[in-house]
């Protein structure tokens, strides 16, 4: 028997569970009733805020893609939040900092669900078109007639991150892709020019390989990095920009010869050996040290390392060429162009006013800050000053000098196609990079992926 | 005794109603809502299509990574599962031969404890081609064993099987456990009394240890299967599916439907999937454990 005592314990610790986990649900409850009556609350927060916005307690969440700390982009960031919170003490500014493929993951999660930070990036064109659609970011026309920050971006970049009139997000660079090459590298392996045609570049690739130097740094596990290179023999065999467009429009598929071409030059790149082993499961970041710490001769990515490259153990002995020309097709001066990534604010935003308020001092200072840390290359803004004279690396002012050269490009092939099709796209280039596939049956892949995504 | 624990069922209700609701709030409302999605058209921003059950029939008839992913998910559901007679051996041995097995136990335990990031990074590293230092490729080559050297997580026919290594690596300590835990468990009295009537070693085992361990085994087998249908975590980190979807598995292929490629109802239409095969298993693996715990009752 149990006795009356045992009964009544028992009875106890029953109800006292019951009521613990009924206190867990009434939080749960609470919770979502403050979060309920925070929203009407905050429309009359930011109404107030427009009357006397130094004196109301701001927070604003700002998602940014500069994780390395030693990129002097991450320390424009810092420096430009700490100076706006120094003069406005009421504004607290939350860095959400991520890397690339993390932040367009938490991004696409965010806005599922509509909570979308105040401040997140996006990249440009197709890429950031399903946001717009969604209604999720504020249009920045009217902040960008405040204090002439429109007259500061080169002409026709803001283009790139409209629609039907309305800017969208504000890009915080202008790239081209290059080639770095490392040039002690070059000496070691007794190469004397770069290379200019799609030939030469290979025999230079079997000449590192031979003297046991990665000829190409890549980072294939973030699949967009073979696949810029990949669009670069698109751009030159397809003779000029606007293959995808082409594609879209109807005009060609691709199964055109100019793709199926572009698949065997890159293989013929792989067949050689002129990727890191194991590439596919390297991450960007750590591709891109292959050639910062000097084991890889040459890396094709955005003009946006150059600051980076400088910065790293290899300064100073790197330059920049143009991507070459391909079984003799395509102008060098044609480039992969890389409309930055864009500052776009949450329609939804609690602190509209104030978080257009930061971002307008933020994008009006950015080119400033850039050249003062050295990293004025590929900035979307005019800037005054003048590079050889603020004490830039030589690598620098050939980088900018490949920018003189522009006649136009490509944008990458997820700013053009929509994501559905990018995403079969990047995973039939990252397989290129283990295994031989015959080029028909990559653009045959291509061309069912873009028919049943259209 | 039974009159005292007999409550009456309106108290019963009341005291399994928080549970019951939490229950429903968290597991059953999202599974209802992602079978619902799974028959819209939906990139998860813009307003949706019903579509019927079209994306189930893409899914099985015209998506060349679907059936691949699956066949890896459940060849890996069934190594793991594979895992736990060999935890249970060893499980015996240990409790047998060693006087106090518990640190061994802990220490085999280890790998559990440590976050699955950082166990994908450190196997990321061991499989690095013997060029970037990886460990297991410098050991073979310095066995003269050159010619074994791969490159463990790129190449698309053993990257796969690279993966499954380390999972089984890392959840033999806990299955073991379990184990051994289950066999502790058994009164000694038991094996007194065989081996008064000449049943020793292994033959105690069969008659003793096995019939008495089914439920602790069942429960392992259960844990090991629905863990691996829902592995994502560890091939996330160390090959994101890659390359070029080789190492996919149905969680991975549903993240990279929804999340990247912006098909929202389509990676639905995967999950319900997903929920529909654990369900069966977890059934069918429950009905042939209570056949064999009556045939030894």
């Amino acid at each position: 028997m149990i006795n009356k005592k045992t009964k009544r314990t028992f009875s106890f610790v029953m109800s006292a569970t019951l009521a613990l986990s009924l206190a867990a649900c009434g939080n749960a409850n609470n919770k979502e009733d403050a979060e309920a009556t925070k929203a009407p609350a905050s429309t009359n927060d930011t109404a107030a805020a427009t009357k006397a916005p130094s004196e109301e307690k701001v927070t604003i969440t700002f998602q940014n893609i500069y994780p390395d700390p030693a990129a002097p982009s991450t320390q424009m960031l810092k420096a430009l939040v700490e100076e706006y919170t120094a003069a406005h003490p009421n504004v607290t500014i939350e860095l959400d900092t991520l890397n690339t493929d993390q932040q367009k993951v938490k991004l696409k999660t965010q806005a599922a669900s509509k909570e979308v930070p105040d401040i997140t990036i996006v990249n440009p064109a197709a890429q950031m078109k399903p946001f717009v659609d969604a209604g999720l970011f504020a249009p920045l026309n009217d902040m960008l007639d405040q204090n002439g920050l429109k007259d500061t971006y080169q002409e026709g970049l803001l283009d790139y991150y409209s629609f039907d009139n309305n800017v969208y997000a504000l890009p915080d660079g202008n790239n081209i892709e290059v080639v770095y090459y490392n040039k002690e590298l070059f000496k070691q392996a007794g190469i004397e020019k770069t290379p200019t045609t799609f030939d030469e570049m290979l025999a230079d690739v079997k000449i590192l390989k031979e003297k046991g130097i990665t000829p190409l740094a890549i980072g294939e596990k973030d699949s967009w990095t073979g696949s810029f290179l990949f669009m670069n023999i698109l751009l030159r065999t397809n003779g000029g920009p606007g293959f995808l467009q082409d594609v879209m429009d109807g005009k060609k598929t691709f199964e055109d010869p100019a793709f199926i071409e572009a698949v065997d030059a890159f293989q013929q790149l792989v067949q050689a050996g002129a990727f890191p082993d194991g590439a596919t499961s390297i991450d960007a970041t750590a591709g891109g040290n292959i050639f910062k710490t000097g084991k890889a001769a040459m890396w094709v990515i955005g003009s946006w390392e150059t600051g980076a490259v400088d910065a790293s153990s290899v300064g100073g002995k790197v330059g920049a060429f143009q991507f070459p020309t391909v079984n003799g097709k395509g102008n060098p001066n044609e480039f992969m162009l890389a409309p930055g990534s864009g500052f776009a604010i949450s329609a939804n935003s609690e602190h509209l006013d104030a978080t257009k308020e930061f971002l307008n001092f933020f994008t009006l200072n950015l080119p400033k800050k850039q050249f003062e840390l050295k990293n004025a290359v590929g900035l979307g803004q005019k800037v005054d000053g003048d590079l050889k004279a603020a004490g830039y690396s030589d690598l620098a002012i050939e980088v900018a000098e490949l920018f003189n050269n522009v006649k136009g490009g490509d944008l990458a092939f997820d700013n053009t196609m929509n994501p559905a099709t990018a995403q079969v796209h990047l995973s039939s280039i990252q397989n290129l990079f283990v295994q031989k596939v015959d080029a028909a049956q990559v653009a045959k892949e291509h061309q069912t992926a873009f028919e049943a995504n259209k | 005794m039974m009159k005292v624990l007999k409550v009456p069922a309106r108290t019963i209700a009341v005291f399994v109603l928080p549970c019951l609701l939490l229950y429903v709030c968290l597991v059953f409302v999202p599974i209802v809502v992602s079978i619902y999605t799974g028959l819209l058209k939906w990139d998860g921003l813009t307003p949706s299509n019903f579509i019927g059950l079209g994306n189930f029939k893409d899914m099985f008839f015209n998506d060349p990574i679907f059936w691949p992913s699956v066949r890896r998910t459940l060849l890996y559901a069934v190594a793991s599962m594979l895992e736990i007679p060999l935890c249970l051996l060893m499980a015996i041995l240990l409790n047998r031969y060693l006087r106090k097995a518990n640190t061994l136990v802990s220490i085999y335990f280890t790998p559990v404890i440590l976050s699955v990031v950082i166990i994908g990074q450190l196997w990321k590293t061991i499989y690095n081609p013997a060029s970037m230092g990886g460990m297991l490729n410098g050991v073979l080559t310095s066995l003269g064993l050159e010619s074994w050297t791969h490159n463990w997580l790129t190449e698309p026919n053993i990257a796969m099987f690279a993966l499954y290594f380390v999972s089984l690596w890392q959840y033999f300590g806990y299955h073991l456990l379990i184990q051994f835990t289950g066999v502790q468990n058994i009164p000694d009295e038991l094996y007194e009394a065989a081996k008064i009537d000449g049943a020793d070693g292994f033959k105690a085992d069969r008659y003793i240890t096995l019939p008495l361990i089914v439920p602790i085994f069942k429960i392992s087998i259960v844990l090991a299967f629905i863990g691996s249908l829902q592995a994502f975590d560890l091939v996330m980190v160390m090959t994101g599916g890659g390359p070029a979807h080789a190492t996919d598995v149905i969680s991975t292929h549903m993240y990279n439907s929804s999340f990247l490629s912006f098909k929202y109802g389509y990676g639905s239409a995967i999950a319900t999937f997903l929920v529909a095969v654990c369900l069966v298993f977890t059934g069918f693996i429950n009905f042939f454990f209570n056949k064999l715990e009556k045939k030894y009752n």
